[in-house]
């Protein structure tokens, strides 16, 4: 095994190059005592790879490479073997290996990937919350990325939902980015689900292998929905990739003037499934039973007069409190007091300093 | 008589220490000595004096010169004991009497032609001669104004040398500069006002607030949004300044040489603003004999901080001490000195780097950045803002609208109002407004009721608040209460202070 790891861990040299190879060679272990002059020889490798070949023989200490991985507990799971996912089996450019911290998920359950704006509004965060509860209420398991904004709240929303759910990294499985999501991360391994990565443990987090990350997200869900993306975004390459590979994607609407929302809207008009209720969506794949009853409308509770003048000025975009002073023609003072006391019932947050959203 | 003592004074912090200036001229080879702890601007008297006597036409014979300023243990600086060392010397020689400078205050800057220039600390000085019963005091004529502010002591202004040697030798009348009676005004016209500013009724409703109650303000908002405008405005709306509090601003701004020749007495009340590269001791004050810094400029006014997170983290914690006192003590190894520093601090702020969070439209933050952008202030720093308040960009329509906004005359009468209401409220307790309460006196003054209670309850419960905040919104509420004129706080003023709370960082830009 140590030879197959070594080999799947080689940088600079591309997945296609390291099939076409070990079909070629049989095993690892066969590419690792090849003779030098005999590797330079075969077809489909040119010189750069064939040294980065002997360059990776020699750098390498075989001996503490598997520890390393134990000792990490990462589990190292190439495209021979039986543990890699069929699904990824699927894709046009599957990874020649992936590394795994925590569990893979089922492949009889369902899975869905839920993307979306690293920067997201009160709307994006309050359904990428409550997609990714319902969902994994269901049994489904949320697959994402561990990013800030959408991604994240994916995550946490299957945790809420006592569901399994899985983080695909832009970098080593062991390390966490963003920083700040460590809670998250922790949480995720904790409640049986797991930390994906096609990248070895230890590669930093480089730009470049975030794009190459989302054809996994997508890979291994069922269906891929997007929360708000902006008109050119990661979100909409992962759509893409989705398309490629067969998935279906979903997109929850949002107001047209929107920049968080225009890339799902656009979505849509490519023929998108809309997202309107999670309920909706778990019917059209057969979770009928789940059904429950409506939810309490928010705007049915009793609303002073103000209150109520005010509160139907909000919406889940910030507005500040010149303009809702503009719109209500309530003194300052006077909008103030109505704010707070939505804020205190739970009806409105404050985002940024005066900047409301309703929830 | 060989031997004479003229008085002088000089300045340690915002203390006047007197000063005994003693000549000894005697036979002997001719040498002038300066002895007693000076340092080096005063020794270098020694030829101003020298030359000046000279050319003012009197006699310095080729003698031995001793010259001592006592006590000997205090540091002696600056160029305000030439006038006194020329004055002993011409005593000593026998040229003016003994007599007529006795219980005679003298000060000021020496010129080698004679003439007395301006120094500072004039007004400190001519107060704490009249309280230790010193009938006259000479200073130079430039600063007499500022000197004439002090009634019960004459002070006698003079331009050179030679018109000071006319005085004391009884040979020129000069008359005792006047009160500036004419002077006394408050200046109003010319200040800036809240009429020019369109629209913004938020930002001017918390400003009022801030003001009626002394609270601490800080505006949040993108670039361009008026927020220097609104803080500019805000010294218009205090309540005029009292004699008193005129004359202890008038004192600090004399020990820092920034007296107005023309308007002495400072009636119009400070706006400080600072520039964010400004160093801790430009702040609050330093120096090896300190000096007051721009903290206490502001007193009984505003100390302006433009872009606030620009500041250096350190210049901005040394502030949160004289925050709660309302002084600042400075100690060096010689000595503490205290000086005031009861100031409202405004601050001003963008929300985020390139100033238009939340708008996602045009913000190009990350929220790594954003956070990065106000982890520069510390949140006990923030906590010490009682007044947050987001100033908005201006639209069009409020821009060109032409609407009569109120001035900031009728905004003054109302906050003079609230003021009223707390002086008698807090009468004989030291307490002048409601951000000077202690937790002890919040207690006292600032009682709920039933259903006021409950709603601080779960405001503190549902908002995170921390123990600070928790009473600043009390201590805003109360003056929110006193603006509205009602007797006890309602419902209504706590949940107006709630929305003017400061953010915990924390949660913003999540």
């Amino acid at each position: 095994m140590k030879y197959e790891y070594w080999f799947a861990q080689i940088p600079h040299l591309s997945d296609r190059k390291k099939y076409l190879l070990r079909e070629y060679m049989g095993t690892a272990e066969s590419i690792f005592y090849i003779e030098e002059t005999k590797l330079k020889k075969i077809k489909f490798l040119n010189e750069k790879d064939a040294n980065t070949i002997i360059r990776a023989k020699k750098a390498v200490d075989l001996g503490t490479l598997l520890s390393n991985l134990k000792k990490k507990s990462i589990r190292f799971i190439p495209w021979f073997s039986e543990e890699f996912p069929k699904k990824l089996h699927e894709i046009p450019d599957p990874p020649y290996a992936i590394y795994v911290k925590g569990n893979m998920p089922e492949e009889t359950n369902g899975a869905a990937a839920i993307v979306g704006a690293r920067q997201c509004t009160a709307y994006g965060e309050k359904y990428a919350l409550e997609y990714g509860e319902k969902l994994a209420q269901c049994g489904i398991s949320i697959i994402s990325g561990l990013a800030r904004g959408i991604d994240g709240l994916g995550h946490r929303g299957a945790l809420m939902g006592n569901g399994d759910t899985y983080a695909v990294l832009g970098c080593g499985a062991d390390i966490c980015y963003p920083r700040e999501h460590i809670g998250l991360y922790t949480d995720i391994l904790e409640r049986g689900g797991g930390i994906i990565s096609e990248f070895s443990p230890g590669t930093p987090p480089v730009p470049h292998n975030f794009p190459k990350r989302n054809r996994i997200i997508s890979g291994l869900s069922d269906m891929v929905l997007i929360m708000e993306a902006r008109e050119k975004s990661g979100s909409l390459i992962t759509a893409d990739m989705a398309l490629e590979q067969g998935r279906d994607v979903y997109a929850l609407p949002g107001p047209v003037d929107s920049v968080l929302s225009r890339g799902c809207n656009q979505l849509i008009r490519q023929g998108a499934g809309i997202l309107l209720t999670p309920e909706i969506l778990l019917e059209e794949l057969g979770f009928s039973s789940f059904i429950t009853g409506a939810k309490i409308d928010k705007n049915k509770k009793v609303l002073e007069t103000k209150e109520n003048m005010v509160y139907s000025r909000l919406c889940p975009y910030p507005k500040n409190l010149s303009q809702l002073a503009g719109e209500t023609s309530l003194t300052a003072g006077e909008l103030l007091e109505q704010l707070v006391s939505l804020e205190l019932k739970g009806y409105i947050k404050e985002i940024s300093k005066n900047y409301y959203v309703t929830l | 008589m060989s031997f004479s003592t003229v008085l002088s004074a000089s300045i340690q912090g915002l203390e006047v220490g007197f000063v005994n200036v003693e000549a000894d001229v005697s036979n002997g080879l001719p040498a002038f000595h300066m002895v007693g702890y000076l340092s080096s601007e005063v020794k270098e008297a020694a030829e101003r004096v020298r030359t000046a006597i000279r050319n003012s036409g009197l006699d310095y014979p080729a003698k031995k010169t001793v010259i001592n300023l006592s006590p000997a243990t205090v540091r002696k600086r600056g160029a305000a004991f030439d006038l006194p060392i020329a004055v002993s010397i011409l005593v000593s020689l026998g040229q003016i009497t003994e007599k007529s400078v006795r219980k005679t205050l003298v000060i000021g800057e020496l010129g080698l032609d004679g003439c007395i220039q301006k120094v500072p600390g004039i007004l400190p000085i001519v107060l704490e001669a009249r309280d230790a019963g010193i009938p006259v005091c000479i200073v130079p004529k430039a600063n007499a104004p500022e000197g004439a502010l002090v009634k019960g002591i004459d002070v006698i202004g003079v331009r050179n040398l030679a018109e000071a040697f006319g005085f004391l030798s009884g040979t020129i009348r000069l008359e005792p500069e006047l009160y500036p009676e004419d002077k006394m005004h408050v200046y109003t016209n010319g200040l800036p006002d809240y009429s020019d500013i369109q629209g913004q009724k938020t930002v001017k409703r918390a400003v009022e607030v801030a003001v009626a109650g002394g609270h601490n303000l800080l505006l949040v908002g993108p670039p361009g949004s008026g927020k220097s405008m609104a803080a500019k405005r805000i010294p218009g709306i205090f309540p005029v300044m009292t004699l008193e509090e005129s004359m202890e601003v008038t004192k600090i701004y004399s020990i820092m040489g920034q007296v107005d020749k023309e308007a002495p007495l400072v009636r119009q009340r400070p706006f400080r603003s600072v520039h964010h590269t400004s160093t801790k001791a430009a702040l609050i004050g330093g120096g090896l004999i300190p000096a007051p810094g721009e903290i206490s400029l502001a007193h009984g006014g505003v100390l302006f901080l433009d872009e606030l997170p620009e500041f250096q983290r350190a210049v901005l914690e040394v502030l949160r001490e004289p925050l709660e006192e309302h002084q600042i003590r400075i100690t060096r190894t010689h000595g503490s000195y205290v000086f005031p520093a009861n100031f409202i601090l405004v601050a001003a702020m963008n929300p985020c780097a390139c100033g238009c969070y939340p708008d996602l439209e045009r913000c190009t933050c990350t929220p790594g950045q954003i956070q990065n952008y106000l982890g520069k202030i510390s949140q006990p720093f923030l906590d010490r803002m009682d007044i947050c308040i987001e100033a908005p960009k201006v639209n069009y329509e409020e821009l060109s609208g032409g609407n009569e906004e109120e001035s900031s005359s009728k905004i003054r009468e109302r906050v003079c109002r609230a003021r009223n209401i707390q002086n008698a409220r807090y009468a004989g307790t030291g307490i002048v407004t409601n951000a000077m309460l202690g937790v002890k006196e919040l207690d006292k003054y600032c009682t709920l009721g039933k259903r006021e209670s409950k709603l601080m309850e779960q405001a503190f419960t549902s908002l995170r608040l921390t123990a600070r905040t928790y009473h600043k919104i009390l201590k805003v509420s109360r003056t929110i209460a006193d603006l509205d004129g009602a007797e006890t706080i309602q419902e209504k003023h706590i949940k107006e202070a709630i929305g003017y709370r400061a953010m915990d960082k924390k949660y913003w830009g999540r």
